[in-house]
Order: structure tokens, then sequence, then C-alpha cells
């Protein structure tokens, strides 16, 4: 009986103990098993170290629990579920690609629960925060829309594809995936019309495709000056054998594998020579002194990988931060809409010797950014015009070398290397 | 040859049904038990219960076809899903009204499914299964491609009108629906009508060499899984409020049907219910244990482990639990 007694006081003490400072609770949803998943994940642990070490938020710690989505958009519905009616969290950090992100969207609008995406880069959930901004009030988008990420990409096809390689025809080698259409669609859309670049053919792949050689002679036979790859899923695949295959055409895009410094591990060493278009901050993207101590803390807390957090992590690291803040001046996360405006007002200015180098803040309803001449409520601050003064680009554009150092290739204000194409195409 | 008309006739009188007042006690017991669950659990547990019945609801509808003619449809998903996106199409793009737009998306999957499947069951065995597989392969892959403007592409459509909100709304009516089918399955497969299915499963040679066309019973088993499907599809997708190709043409979404089915019991009612609320149960009970994919990995276990113990699923365990129960009172 003492025995039993004893397991129960044990038991009572700690639950009690833990309802007594676990106060404030935020749930994670993404993919646990996933480099973009746990670099988001990650960046919210230290967040909420270094808050409940400096005495929590509100008088209260922190908690964090987890949901998987397994990148499953069913899942991620579950997920969501799971935090709000199972966990009753206060926030959400999420760290869901595309399609996931539109399956808990709507689960969002009915709970009610302040929410920050790092990964989701779609422009139409920016569109539903203008045209429903009180079912959308509780919805943060702290990257740069994929608008505003082709936008400067576009610059790129002109500024580099165009002018200084002289390419003129391009074939894109796009998966099918959400990502694929989107991002095929802003390039045959906006690449050519304004980088002067026709789009010779257009071949799209299964993410589950193995042997990528038909698919370069296709591209080849297109005629095309250049590939453009459009790869989320599996990309190293397409990328090692691009270059073990030694394609003798150049090839630009979207690879997000090579986003993370895994990818020369993860492609065996055959990764030179390939280059994608990456949010910030890149691999290979300079640092400023407070996100360089954020990645020297990251490395020494974990070992696994990702090695380096994706740019989601950072984004999950000051984004937590700011979430808190707005809770503080908000009275919590009861209140949808003060909260809403308190975070609206959130804006870290990070420099490097003497420059604006990272902008963690929002854009406002109603205010247009001129280069788009659209408004982008709620989402992540960028700058689409050099020198960059007002705000990060929303993208660079960094390059594996051949000798498996990477660096920024564009814009050239961030640039320290430069875009050339493999040793072998000629 | 006895037609399916008078088949239907018969049984539709009510004539070798063999209902007895115990069925109508038990069944009383069980809705009003499922009923009562909002009183019982939370609501998070509630939201688990929706995903469960709509899995049982689609496990039934598989269960009508495959189960008990024995014809293994891999194409299942493919019903599921063209429910799901006609009623999302006509209510995001043509402004249509659910009531409207639901029994047109149970039109549209029957019409849809016979026209593409129907074909397939004139072949047997293995060689159907494949051919339904590829018919949802094919529709992965088309859904994403034709007409992105009404279909989403591979982001689908979001947005979609919701039936009810919160926890006890989405519940009530994801069981009423999972009750009414589960209902019309059992009494379905209680006429002769049902028995001559299940005999195709046995021994299609038999059936047919009795008289009865196969082909017009099979087809039948059909419009009435795809009916099912089409109409669980329907209403999901506006549970759901986002339907995108991954959600429902994926590969995993055939392996719960099945599994649910093979888990609960092939070739009844019960089964299917029992193995949907199985595994998605066990899955989220999982969650705050193993928060990753490696629930994935125990849940497979534990479903292989049953699955090997005893190959006809829960029901049979519980089937025999029973009589060994009666047996030791005798």
């Amino acid at each position: 009986m003492t025995l039993k007694y004893g397991i129960a006081a044990s038991v009572a003490a700690t639950l009690l103990a833990t309802t007594a400072i676990a106060d404030i609770k935020v749930g994670f949803i993404g993919s646990l098993s996933s480099d973009t998943g746990l670099s988001t994940l990650r960046g919210a642990e230290m967040a909420i170290e270094e808050l409940n070490a400096a005495g929590g938020v509100m008088g209260e710690q922190i908690t964090l629990v987890t949901a998987d989505t397994g990148e499953d958009v069913t899942e991620g519905v579950k997920a969501y579920e799971y935090l709000a009616e199972t966990e009753e969290v206060d926030f959400v950090i999420s760290g869901s690609i595309d399609d996931v992100s539109l399956g808990w969207l709507p689960r969002m609008q009915e709970f009610q629960i302040p929410t920050l995406d790092t990964w989701t880069s779609y422009i139409g959930i920016i569109d539903q925060v203008i045209e429903e901004p009180d079912l959308m009030a509780p919805y943060f988008m702290n990257i740069a829309s994929d608008e505003a990420l082709a936008t400067l990409y576009i610059n790129f096809g002109a500024d580099v594809l165009k002018a200084k390689m002289g390419w003129e025809s391009v074939v894109i080698l796009a998966e099918d995936t959400a990502f694929g259409e989107a991002i095929t669609g802003l390039v045959t859309e906006a690449l050519g019309p304004v980088a002067g670049i026709e789009t010779k053919e257009i071949i799209t792949y299964d993410i589950g495709t193995v042997d990528f050689a038909p698919l370069f002679s296709k591209a080849q036979a297109s005629g095309a000056d250049f590939i453009y790859q459009v790869s989320s899923v599996n990309s190293q695949v397409i990328s090692s054998q691009y270059v073990k295959l030694q394609v003798p055409m150049a090839m630009t895009g979207v690879n997000v594998s090579a986003l993370g410094m895994e990818y020369w591990e993860d492609t065996g060493g055959a990764g030179g020579g390939i280059s994608t278009l990456s949010p910030i901050p890149s691999v290979g993207f300079e640092l400023d002194p407070v996100s360089a101590k954020f990645v020297a803390d990251y490395q020494a807390k974990y070992t696994s990988r990702p090695v380096m957090p994706h740019f989601n992590g950072f984004n999950a690291y000051h984004g937590l931060k700011q979430a808190m803040a707005a809770a503080e001046e908000a009275g919590g996360f009861g209140d949808v809409k003060a909260w809403n405006a308190a975070m609206l007002k959130q804006d870290l200015k990070l420099e490097k010797d003497g420059k604006l180098w990272l902008r963690y803040g929002f854009w406002q309803h109603g205010e247009v950014e001129e280069v788009t001449g659209r408004t982008y409520p709620q989402n992540a601050r960028f700058d689409l015009t050099a020198p960059y003064d007002d705000a990060q680009p929303s993208m660079v554009v960094i390059q594996w070398k051949e000798d498996g150092t990477v660096g920024v290739v564009y814009p050239f204000e961030y640039a320290n290397t430069e875009f050339e194409v493999p040793s072998w195409v000629k | 040859m006895p037609g399916l008309a008078q088949t239907l006739f018969i049984t539709a009188s009510g004539a070798g049904m063999n209902l007895r007042p115990h069925h109508f006690i038990l069944w009383a017991l069980f809705i009003a038990g499922m009923l009562l669950m909002p009183e019982l659990v939370g609501r998070g547990t509630l939201r688990t219960m929706v995903f469960a019945c709509y899995l049982a609801i689609f496990a039934i509808s598989w269960d009508i076809l495959s189960g008990r003619t024995g014809y293994i449809s891999f194409g299942h998903p493919f019903l599921v899903g063209i429910g799901a996106y006609t009623t999302a199409i006509l209510t995001r793009r043509y402004g249509f009204p659910v009531e409207a737009s639901i029994p047109i998306a149970v039109l549209v999957t029957m019409f849809g499914g016979l026209i593409v499947l129907l074909p397939a069951l004139r072949i047997k065995g293995s060689y159907f299964a494949l051919v339904t597989l590829a018919v949802m392969e094919l529709m992965y892959q088309l859904v994403p491609v034709v007409r992105p403007d009404l279909t989403g592409g591979t982001r689908g459509i979001s947005r979609l009108p919701a039936l009810t909100r919160g926890a006890e709304n989405g519940y009530y009516l994801a069981v009423c629906l999972m009750l009414a089918v589960a209902l019309f399955a059992w009494l379905l497969m209680r006429t002769r009508l049902g028995t001559a299915l299940w005999a195709i499963g046995q021994n299609e040679e038999s059936v047919r060499g009795s008289g009865l066309s196969t082909t017009r019973l099979k087809s039948f088993a059909f419009l009435v899984s795809a009916a099912i499907a089409g109409l669980g599809g329907a209403f999901y997708a506006h549970y759901l409020g986002t339907i995108t190709p991954r959600a429902f043409f994926d590969i995993n979404v055939l392996f719960q049907i099945i599994v649910a089915v093979l888990i609960g019991g092939a070739g009844t009612i019960l089964g299917p219910i029992i193995g949907a609320f199985f595994m998605v149960f066990l899955l989220e009970w999982l969650r705050p244990f193993l928060p990753g994919q490696e629930r994935f990995f125990v849940y497979g276990a534990i479903a292989l482990l049953i699955y090997m113990y005893q190959p006809k699923g829960i029901m049979a365990i519980i089937e025999s639990g029973i009589t060994r129960l009666r047996g030791a009172r005798t």
C-alpha cells in the first residue's frame, strides 16, 4: 500500500509541477524526419530555451509539443487537430510544405490559434489574408512568398543568364508536385517575357524517377541553351546524375537538396556546378553576428543532420521570439486581433559591417510593394531592388563548385563567388 | 434465369432477410453508443473519431465490392477522389450549393467509375487489381495537369464550404453518415442479392452455373460501392476544407482502406468499422509517445501480428471469444 501511495503521490507531484511551469504551450507541426522540418523544430527549441532561461514570457515558462505530418496532407490535418484539441496549444509554429499547410489551414481558421509558417511560401495564402483578414488574423508567413522569390529570380535571369552567359532559350525539367507546378508557371510566364529567354520545352517527371538519362537526352534534343530544374523531392538524384553523366549543357533552377550542407555528402561529391535559388539565409551566405551566433549555438547543441539549419530554422528562431514578444504586448495569445496587431509591429534588423543585412519584419495591410505593385500583409518583409536597404532580397542564388565549396552568386551585393558553368560544359 | 430486378424485388419485400429482434436491439445499442460518445470523450478524441468514421465508410464501400465478390480493387481512392473533386469543383468553381453538389458528386462517381472500371470487371484476379491500380495512378498523374484551372493542379482546391464547424458537429455528421452506410450495407447483405455477391467470392462459376448473371451482380456491387465511395468522398472533402491530389490518389490512402478491412474482417459490416477505428486510434494514441514516423512501424507490426494470429481479422477474434464464452457457460 505504501508503495502504491508513494507512486501515486510522485505522479501527482510531477503532474502538478508540470502544470505549474508549463503555462505557454507551443505546438510544432511539420515533418520530424526531414531536414526542413527539423530546421524549424530546432530553431523553435533554441528560441524557447533562451526565453525560458531569461524567465519565460509573462512570467510563464514555455513548453513545446510536436505533431509529425510525415509530409502527408491528411496527417497534417490530424496533426493540427491534435495540437489544437488534445494538446490545446497557445501557438503553432509550422515547418510544413505547401500542400500540407493548405491542408491544415481550414483548421487554423476554425480554431483561431496564432500560427507562424516558416517554410510554405505559397502566395495564394497571402491572397487569403487580403481577402479574409479576420479569418486569417492568426496566420503569419515569415518567408518571402513565392511571387517575391520569382520576381527577383527573373532579375537573375536577365542580369546573369541572359546578359552575362548569353543564353536565350531554356528547357524546364520539373517534378510533378505543387511546388514544381508553381515554379514552372512563374518561370514560363515571367522569365521569358522579362528576361527575354524563350521556353523551348517543359519536361515533367515523377518524383520517384531514378534514371534521368532519358530526360537529359530529351532536354538536349530541345536545342535549348540551358536546363532549368525544379526539384524539391529527392533532388540529390537529379543533380548527382547530371554531374555523373556530365550532361553537356548548363543547369540551374531550384534544387531543394542543395539548400543544406549535407548536399555534398548526399550526392557522394557529385554535386559540383549545381546552382539553385534559395531563401535567405542560405548555405554559403555570409552571416551577421547575431545569425552567426545562432548557428554556432545550433552546432554546439545538435550533432545530427542538418548540421546547418536551413533558412526556416532562422525563421523559426527569430519568428518564435517575435510571436512571444507580441503575446507579451497583447496580454497573451487569446485575443487574436490584439496579438495580430502586436505581431505586425515586430521588426528585427540585423546589420553586418554597418549595412542592413537581414530584417525580420512583416508587410502591413495596404502597404504596396513597388516592384510587384501589390500588397503582402502578414508576409515576411523583403526588398526587390538593389541596394536592398529596406530589407534583405527575397532570395539569393547559390552555386556549389566542383571542389565542394558553396557561395552566393546573385544578387551581386550579397555575392561572394561568380556564377560559372561546370568544367565539362563548353 | 432470374434477373437482377427480380432478385431485387424478392429481397426488397423482406423475404429471406432473416431479421430477428436481437438484430434491432444490437443495432440500437450500437447507434446509441456511438451517438453518446460526445458526452463521454473529449474533443480531441472526437476529431480522431471523425477520421475513423470516414475511413470506415471507405472501407465498407471497398468491402462491398472486394470483400464480398473477391474482386480486389486497388482503384478505390479513384472513386473517393471523384466524389471529392466533383463537389469541390461544383461548389468552388461554379457556386453550386452543397445540397446539390453532393448528390451530383455521387452520380458522377457512379458514372465515372462505371465508364472506367466496369470494363475491368470482365477480367479476374490479379489482372483486375492491376488495372484498377493503373486507373488510380493515372488519375493521380492527370488531375494536376488536365484543367488545373478547375482542379487546382497539385495544390488542389482550398476554401471549400464547411458543412459544420466544431468537433461535436463534425462527429455527429460523420458518425450518422457512417451508421447510415453501415445499416444500408448490412440490410443489403442480408438479402439474396448479398448472398449472391458473397457466393461470387466463393465460387463464381457455380453462381453462373446456377443461372444468375454474375456480370450484372458484379456491376450492381460496383455501383453500390462507387455510390458509397463518392458519398463519403464528397462529405470528407467538405470536412477537410481543402483537397489535393496527394490526399486522395496517393497509394497510402489505398493501403489504409484495405488494411482497415483486412484487420477488421473482410466480408462483414462491423469488421471494416472496427478496423478503421483500430487503425486511426492506434496511430493517434502512439503520437505522444512516438511523435515521428516510428509509430507507423509499431502500428504496422501490431497489424501484422493480428493478421498472422487471425487472418480473418478482429471480428473473427471477437466471434471466437464469444463462442468460447458460450461454450464455457454450457
